[in-house]
């Protein structure tokens, strides 16, 4: 029933996005006769409330895939291949738009949802333009929905409903993705509204005013593709287990390209809205923008590009690539025609090194950009054309191509406000001289101080030094002025400043985060550091100034998956930093997913992923990765969508409304840097750590239950044995005959033992005590004060420490007779 | 008009630069993406450089020395090009039928590292590596991908 339902909302919409669109055409042609024009009004409003019915329709199939999906209604074929009955709520939310069918009608409601809101609430000077982008606004939903109704369809049913679903793919059970797939899609959707505007500008020729009107959309696109992208590269980080976060894959190319364009767009509109030009420009980015969000779709379905990443081949294919056809030859043709009205009004009046001639540049850059990450996307097809061989381009290719032009473009980003406007610009320019000459040699010195010595990266450092240095000489002048003017406290000068001048200032915020971004980039690429190891427990090995040392293996059968994590303790020299538990799920089905563990720091994150075990857990394989810089690239993301939200953020009468949205805004921030850097990511801390052979054993003082106390320092000069136990734990009463025995031999030759129980009650102590036969003096650890000092992971842990106090063995789980013999005879001669 | 020229000029700086890193990275650091019967019916120079070849994973081959670790396998040759595998009816069919295939092309691969999960009969294998003078393919990386398990891919990333 409830796939019926879903099926014949579908068929209503699409029904009615077409009605839209031919009620939009015929209001137009009404409006041209003066006659007809309360009969125009009626078509167009008309159109318009169909345009919001389609919202509303697409809305509800929607929400009817999202109740199929709570209440598992496994009859309908797509809910059967990406849920199951076990998995958890929010998971079954993102299992909507898990596989393609689901996400493109998540994508059909967002284009609705945008029309809607694009064409209901545009404002009085795109008002002309409506009537034309609704006709194009609702033939591209129309697409949308038909390739979804007629070849990729959700609500499809089983004839034989199986009793519970094949469930989610593990690797998308990750909070991230409830948010990743909707924001890409924000991003692209966003796209169809200035284009759809763009076209209504180029046919009614009115070119001036567009970008005005399509500024807060391409901005939501930019931003929704921006956090979509930032959101796949820390899942990629967090989740897939392989130690970076972008791979050039064409998948994530596919998010990029427009990306690219996008940006260039927002430059080149604002020198339009500047009245300095860039028209043509500005409809080509437009033009490709959304081209690219066509063809991003058509390669990553259509199996044309090579990608393990990509959906499986399916047959949307040749609909896209004549949906790209149909829209790139439309477009062009259409602006063409309109090349008259489009041709710049005012001519170039400032050299290269102007304002003017840092935009060009901009735009210039991020046109190459774009084409050569699609020239490297399609390379193995380029190649076979010309030289009849298939190459791949892998991410050397596509770092060694963009580098360069990433470079620049943060030079560019440190030149534009130097260069400011006229003649005041040199002035300022011998003013700010040092600041710029400052960042640009402190940067790469305090780099190159810290280990990074390559000669290209010291560049790149120079060049974010820079950039860094004349985009923040922005905020302290502004800061400045205004108090010069205002007499405010530096702190409020400069938050009116972001208050009142928010696109000015968001904008540089973007910078700065894409600085920031830069520096973490240059780290990780050109610092990779990565090895394997396999380690006996216990073992200990250094690796790039880090001591690690394996302690354990352990296993639990969790839900629908069998975790084995590893206990890795983490040391610089002698100090004890963490521990970190790298796990490996192994799902029923034999799908296995990694969860890395990972220590964050400013300088470097150390990544660890456990690959790999022996049947009895006595060793264990290793993949150590050292991410340089890698917390600014999170950083500058961080900053990057705070200055786009601030640019975004419309100018709001009430007082109210901002306080609120600021508060919600700096509290997604404050969530996801705790998400980064609060939540512990596979690491964790067992008190102070557990001291390492060679070390002073951590002095304490014990009451022992046959009353009097005993601190280790009494022990100088004899050996002690040091066991830490609990009668509830099972292994640890195993071992208890074994330390009996062994104390019996050695009590008389100058050794001490000395047991220590962990998180028990005295009277079952006792008990265990009397049915052991042990005879050595035992207290109780209250409040795991001393298992904190030795850093305990798990219970039996013996350590052997030597006449002087230092620790001379430890002992990570049930210790044998034999073993303890040997080491006691070694330390006894 | 001169501050035109300069606009010009730098524009074909920019295009210029772009074209030659694309032509220079393609030369040294592409890589020849093939079929299992193209490499062997490559030449010796053309066996330097790093390639890329996707093929079908034969299961009774897969070999696993946990302790080194290394894993060898050998897969066999499948169409690379996406309406050649529709054509014979999907990845999923094409797959299946390579490994059945007696006298279909084959090479052995060598990969030095930890067994990848999905590593199994009929999974898609798309390895990078270097030919070696033994006639096996040793790999630095090797990406997996079994169309039978989940019906669709991952959306975004996945690496081994």
């Amino acid at each position: 029933m409830v796939g019926e339902i879903g099926t014949l909302l579908l068929g209503i919409s699409l029904a009615i996005s077409l009605y839209a669109a031919y009620a939009a055409w015929r209001g137009i042609q009404l409006s041209a006769v003066p006659a007809s024009s309360a009969r125009s009004r009626t078509w167009l409003q008309s159109a318009q409330n169909a345009v919001y019915m389609q919202a509303a329709l697409l809305g509800a199939a929607l929400l009817i895939l999202l109740v199929a999906f709570l209440s598992d209604h496994f009859e309908i074929s797509y809910v059967a291949q990406h849920s199951s009955m076990v998995i958890p709520v929010y998971l079954k939310i993102s299992a909507v738009w898990a596989g393609q069918e689901g996400s493109l009608l998540l994508w059909c409601f967002l284009q609705a949802l945008f029309a809607a809101l694009a064409t209901g609430c545009a404002s009085e000077r795109a008002r002309s333009l409506v009537p034309w982008t609704t006709v194009f606004l609702s033939l591209i939903t129309a697409f949308f929905v038909a390739v979804t109704l007629f070849l990729s369809h959700p609500f499809t049913l089983l004839s034989q409903p199986p009793l519970d679903g094949r469930g989610l793919n593990p690797l998308l059970r990750h909070p991230g993705m409830i948010f990743h797939p909707p924001a890409l899609y924000v991003g692209y959707v966003g796209l169809a509204i200035p284009f759809a505007f763009a076209m209504a500008a180029l046919i009614t020729r009115r070119i001036e005013g567009w970008t005005a009107a399509i500024r807060t959309w391409t901005l939501i696109a930019w931003l929704g593709l921006g956090l979509g992208l930032l959101l796949g590269m820390r899942w990629a980080y967090d989740v897939l287990g392989w130690g970076g976060y972008w791979g050039w894959d064409p998948v994530e190319n596919a998010g990029l390209l427009p990306w690219f364009t996008t940006t260039a767009l927002l430059h080149g509109a604002v020198m339009q809205e500047e009245k300095r030009g860039f028209h043509v420009w500005n409809m080509l980015m437009v033009i490709f923008s959304f081209a690219l969000v066509l063809f991003g779709t058509f390669a990553t379905r259509s199996g044309m590009i090579q990608s393990v990443h990509a959906y499986t081949v399916s047959n949307l294919g040749g609909y896209f690539l004549t949906a790209i056809v149909v829209t790139l030859g439309g477009s062009l043709a259409l602006l063409y025609a309109r090349r008259a009205a489009l041709k710049d009004s005012s001519p170039i009046v400032e050299g290269l090194l102007s304002r003017d001639g840092m935009f060009f540049l901009t735009l210039a850059l991020f046109t190459t950009l774009t084409v050569s990450v699609l020239v490297g996307s399609l390379l193995p097809t380029l190649t076979e054309v010309f030289s009849g061989q298939r190459f791949e381009a892998g991410p050397a290719w596509f770092d060694r191509v963009t580098g360069p032009q990433f470079a620049v473009l943060i030079l560019i980003i440190g030149l534009c406000p130097l260069l400011g406007r006229g003649v005041a610009a040199l002035q300022r320019l011998r003013r700010l001289r040092w600041v710029v000459i400052g960042g640009a040699m402190t940067v790469p010195v305090a780099a190159g101080l810290t280990g990074f010595t390559d000669v290209f990266s010291l560049i790149g450092f120079a060049i974010s030094g820079f950039a860094g240095a004349a985009t923040l000489a922005e905020f302290v002048e502004g800061v400045m002025t205004r108090r010069k003017r205002t007499d405010e406290a530096p702190l409020n000068a400069l938050w009116q400043l972001l208050r009142l001048q928010r696109r000015k200032y968001g904008g540089y915020l973007v910078h700065l985060g894409v600085i920031l971004m830069a520096l973490g980039i240059i780290g990780t690429r050109m610092y990779p550091f990565e090895m394997q190891i396999t380690l006996n427990a216990g073992q200990s090995t250094a690796v790039k100034g880090y001591t690690l040392i394996f302690e354990e293996l352990k296993t639990a059968f969790i839900a629908d998956y069998n975790a084995t994590w590893a206990n890795v303790s983490v040391y610089r020299g002698d100090t004890y930093l963490t521990t970190l538990q790298p796990q490996l799920n192994r799902y029923t089905g034999d799908q296995t997913v990694t969860m890395p563990a990972l220590l964050p720091g400013l300088h470097e994150d150390l990544y660890l992923i456990l690959s790999g075990w022996t049947g009895d857990g006595t060793s264990a394989t290793f993949k150590v990765i050292v991410n340089m810089l890698v917390n600014f690239l999170w950083l500058g993301g961080l900053i990057f969508l705070a200055g786009g939200g601030l640019a975004l953020w419309p100018r709001m009468e009430h007082r109210t409304w901002n306080v609120v949205a600021f508060s919600v805004g700096l509290a997604l921030l404050f969530g996801a840097g705790w998400a980064m850097w609060g939540m512990p990511h596979g690491s964790v801390d067992y008190g102070d750590g557990r001291p390492l052979v060679g070390q002073e054993a951590p002095d304490f003082r014990l009451s022992l239950l046959d009353g009097g106390t005993t601190s280790l320092k009494d022990l100088r000069g004899q050996i002690a044995v040091v066991n830490f136990w609990a009668s509830w734990c099972p292994s640890c009463v195993e071992e208890m005959p074994a330390l009996q025995d062994v104390w019996e031999m050695y009590e008389d030759k100058g050794v001490t033992f000395l047991g220590i129980t962990y998180q028990d009650d005295v009277s079952t102590v006792r008990s265990a005590l009397t049915q052991y036969g042990t005879t050595y003096p035992v207290g109780l650890d209250t409040g795991d004060r001393i298992t904190d000092r030795y850093g305990i992971t798990g219970i039996p842990e013996t350590f052997i420490v030597d006449a002087d106090g230092r620790v001379a063995h430890v002992h990570v789980g049930p210790i044998a007779a034999e073993a303890l013999v040997t080491q006691l005879e070694a330390l006894l001669k | 008009m001169q501050n035109k020229t300069s606009f010009i000029v730098a524009g074909l700086l920019v295009v210029g630069a772009m074209i030659y890193l694309i032509v220079s990275s393609t030369g040294s650091t592409a890589q020849y993406f093939l079929t299992v019967e193209e490499i062997l019916a490559m030449d010796d120079e053309a066996m330097q450089r790093n390639i890329t070849v996707s093929g079908a994973v034969l299961g009774e081959t897969i070999v696993y020395d946990a302790l080194a670790p290394r894993v060898t396998f050998t897969i066999l040759n499948v169409p690379a090009d996406p309406q050649e595998v529709e054509r014979r009816g999907g990845l999923a069919r094409v797959l299946h039928d390579a490994v059945q295939d007696p006298i279909g092309a084959r090479l052995e691969v060598v990969y030095n590292g930890v067994k990848p999960d999905l590593l199994q009969n009929e999974a898609q294998a798309i390895v990078r590596g270097k030919m070696a003078m033994d006639g096996r393919l040793y790999a630095d990386e090797v990406l997996l991908k079994c169309p039978s398990r989940y019906e669709e891919e991952i959306p975004t990333q996945v690496d081994d």
